[in-house]
């Protein structure tokens, strides 16, 4: 593992977690997730894949700071998570867009309420129009959350988590609820506003749970592969396609071998848990 | 879980406890008059009106006419809001009807209903059956709308007859509904039988129509005896609780699908 | 489609002006039946003071707004009705959110809250009556009390149904609670609220006219029954009509102040 570890100080380092679960009726329980060990470097473009139950989410809402691990430990360059913060922004699977805020208002948010902020109005009205620019919702931004597409909502949700500037940004399979073109898209839009045709060091460190295979290879600079009951870290891929990745780079031998070899990793597993399920 | 707050139990039982303390603490302190309820009192009161019984004949005679007011109001708010759900041109005329009706508090139709009933039970039930007439109709209606016309594609593409769909689709799809309505319309109608015997025994002078309201009725007017209001009261909640929990069970006992 | 916006607007503009025409027209076709009905049906009584006619009742109607009976005791009831519902919802709103945010101020408040609920409004009006007497305090009293549960119960429940995904979001986003509850509790609670405050003024109205039918010295609950008493018939139903009138008035009022307030909630129905 020290060998996939490129950077002497990562970004976000988990050591040893594991959460277990505990029911409140019967007292039983469950072991989420068990000694999962995993750096990130700053940067970084890290892709979770694996079967439902895993324990994909845990592991970002941990990060998040929305639930404590029950062993082990969590830090942002060196210092101990506790509780959520601005400089990680999240991306909800369900996108969790207010539907009481418009789009503007809905990506004023953070930087309007959050705990220090010292944005003058202007300054956020600038920004705001920026973001807006860049996740192209022109035009839209006087709409409520339930006037606004799938994908709309979903560029939305991403700009909202953008403007708190953050240095890590969290994804929880922010593309599912999309239909497959949309997705297509949007995978392209994110690279781009990654930064891929930039230098590395102006890129945020991403974390995305994705269920899509390929979805992973295309975005990521790494693949960490994960088993269920309980969730653990199979292995760790790295993806040694060049960047900017283009749409055709799909169709590459490289790319559908990489895609094989991790559906290998995961498949006795989704099979298991389709038919059980 | 934290042992410095206490159980549930402690939690919930802090502040009645307190209240009931307060109440007879302070009367027996202050004003030893004989009329002042007490607690104390208003258990002994309990005891002999349920002893006498007294009690439980006016709570069985107001249940009655709730019954049978609920009877009719069940029946009309079933047919019509059956009729409804199903036909727009029907649900268009009729329901300005029910709007502007709805709207009249079913006591108000209290002295209508003693000028054309005179102040027995068929009054009574009249409020009854007006005051429980509309929550069973307007859930109905929504009952039978919210059927998922998806379903009734699937039923009729699986080759099943009209009757059949009624009752096996639409009739389960629009229970749920129907059992709201139906909590609802009976505790509309215990609240206004209250009101109407309360009513008929104040502005009727009395007479011999019973029921719990009426009981209340003569404690507050005739013997002054507010131990005995609060008797009534207490078994007036006591009731709609049985009778709350009642339907929720058999809900829960007819609809095993619904969670 | 975007060359032509303005012409889309207008035609959906004299779209839902028609059909508004067309309910109306429903409407009084419905409503002219009744009458007609009504008026053969007194006619065939032929008794008065069973059953006037509709247009005897329309005359009293004038006539008590012309001698300034109507007003007054519309503005008696109206007083009532509004005072009573603003202390309700001042004192149910908040303690709801308490309750529905606070697990301890939950178990201790409930089970006392469950024990007074189920008894009505209205059976609180003879040891009401004792305490109040005959006058204004009555129904208000009886009226807050009616109002006061269903406001409470749909503000705790709405609370506590909250979607955590609200609150997660908003936190990751590294707001502090005040803002938590304050730009996300207290919107997505709203609609609920908003509910129970319309379910609160059907109840509370309810066992208003009650209170002023049986112990109030003003009021359209005292008129009715005045006027039954007189067996002044055309005039309790003219006051019958304005109880419904002023209830119905009341709900639009509350409508109008949900659709306004809670204009981004995704339309439902058709």
């Amino acid at each position: 593992m020290e060998t996939l570890t490129p950077a002497p100080q990562p970004k976000l380092s988990l050591r040893d977690v594991g959460k277990e679960f505990v029911l409140p009726r019967t007292g039983e329980r469950t072991v989420a997730l068990e000694s999962v060990d995993l750096d990130v470097a700053p940067g970084e473009f890290l892709c979770i894949v694996g079967p439902s139950g895993c324990g994909k989410t845990t592991i970002l809402n941990m990060i998040a700071g929305l639930t404590q691990p029950t062993s082990g430990a969590i830090t942002i360059d060196g210092k101990a998570i506790d509780g959520p913060g601005a400089e990680r922004g999240v991306v909800f699977q369900d996108y969790a867009l207010f539907p009481w805020k418009t789009v503007r208002e809905n990506i004023e948010f953070g930087p309007r309420y959050r705990i220090g902020s010292t944005m003058t109005r202007q300054e956020r009205g600038e920004r705001v129009r920026q973001l807006i620019d860049l996740v192209a919702l022109n035009g839209a931004e006087n709409k409520y959350p339930y006037e606004l597409s799938g994908g709309m909502r979903q560029r939305c949700a991403f700009a909202r988590a953008l403007a708190n500037e953050p240095d890590v940004l969290l994804m929880d399979e922010p593309f599912a609820a999309l239909d497959a073109q949309t997705r297509v898209i949007l995978q392209e839009e994110l690279l781009r506003i990654w930064g891929e045709e930039d230098a590395e060091a102006g890129r945020r460190t991403v974390v995305f749970i994705t269920h899509g295979i390929d979805e992973a290879v295309f975005l990521a600079d790494r693949i960490v592969v994960m088993s269920s009951h309980p969730g653990r870290i199979t292995e760790i891929k790295s993806v040694e396609l060049p960047r900017p990745r283009k749409p055709e780079i799909r169709a590459s031998a490289a790319f559908q071998e990489l895609v094989e070899e991790i559906w290998q990793l995961i498949r006795h597993e989704a099979y298991a848990a389709t038919i059980r399920a | 879980m934290s042992r410095v707050t206490g159980s549930p139990f402690i939690r919930a039982a802090v502040l009645p406890v307190t209240l009931l303390v307060v109440w007879q603490l302070t009367v027996m302190l202050h004003t030893p008059s004989p009329r002042t309820p007490l607690p104390t009192h208003v258990v002994e009161e309990a005891w002999k009106l349920i002893g006498s019984g007294d009690l439980p004949l006016a709570l069985l005679q107001s249940f009655w006419r709730v019954l049978a007011g609920f009877a009719w109001a069940a029946a009309f708010g079933l047919i019509f809001g059956a009729l409804m759900g199903t036909y727009r041109a029907i649900d268009r005329s009729l329901d300005p009807l029910i709007e502007s009706f709805r709207s009249i508090a079913p006591i108000a139709l209290l002295p209508l209903a003693i000028l054309w009933f005179g102040t027995g039970t068929p009054a009574a039930a009249f409020i009854v059956g007006y005051a429980a007439f509309f929550p069973m109709i307007v859930n109905t209606i929504h009952g039978v709308k919210s059927v998922d016309p998806q379903l009734i594609r699937a039923a009729r593409t699986l080759g099943v007859g009209r009757f059949t769909i009624l009752r096996t689709v639409v009739l389960p799809g629009a229970l749920p509904y129907i059992f709201v309505g139906a909590r609802l319309a009976l505790g509309v109608a215990w609240t206004s039988i209250i009101a109407a015997e309360l009513a008929v025994g104040a502005k009727a002078g009395g007479g011999s129509t019973g029921g719990i309201g009426q009981m209340m009725f003569v404690f507050y007017a005739y013997s002054v005896d507010l131990n005995g209001i609060i008797v009534c009261m207490i078994s007036v909640g006591l009731v709609a609780l049985v009778i709350d929990r009642g339907l929720r069970r058999l809900e829960n006992w007819m609809l095993p699908w619904k969670r | 489609m975007p060359a032509r916006p303005q012409a889309d607007r207008s035609g959906a503009l004299a779209a839902r002006f028609r059909s508004r025409i067309a309910d109306i027209a429903v409407y009084l076709r419905t409503m002219i039946i009744f009458l007609l009905v009504w008026q053969g049906a007194s006619m065939w009584i032929g008794n008065p003071i069973l059953l006037p006619t509709p247009i005897d009742v329309a005359k009293s109607f004038a006539e008590l707004a012309g001698s300034g009976e109507l007003i007054d005791n519309t503005l008696a009831s109206l007083w009532r009705l509004v005072l009573s519902f603003v202390l309700a919802a001042a004192v149910a709103i908040p303690l709801g959110f308490a309750m529905g945010l606070n697990r301890v101020v939950f178990d201790m408040i409930d089970p006392t809250v469950e024990l007074l609920r189920p008894i009505s409004g209205i059976a609180w009006i003879p040891l009401g009556l004792f305490i109040l007497g005959i006058g204004d305090a009555l129904p208000t009293a009886i009226m807050f009390y009616g109002a006061f549960f269903p406001l409470l119960i749909n503000t705790i429940t709405s609370v506590r149904s909250v979607d955590r995904s609200y609150v997660n979001a908003a936190r990751t986003l590294g707001v502090g609670e005040a803002t938590v509850l304050r730009q996300v509790i207290v919107p997505a609670a709203l609609p609920g609220i908003l509910v129970g405050a319309r379910l609160a003024a059907g109840a509370g109205w309810m066992s208003m006219v009650a209170a002023e039918l049986i112990g109030a010295p003003s009021g359209l609950g005292f008129a009715v029954e005045w006027y039954r008493e007189l067996l002044m018939t055309p005039k309790v139903l003219a006051f019958i009509v304005l109880i419904g009138l002023m209830g119905y008035l009341f709900d639009r009022l509350l409508r109008a102040v949900q659709r306004s307030l809670t204009g981004w909630a995704e339309p439902r129905g058709a």
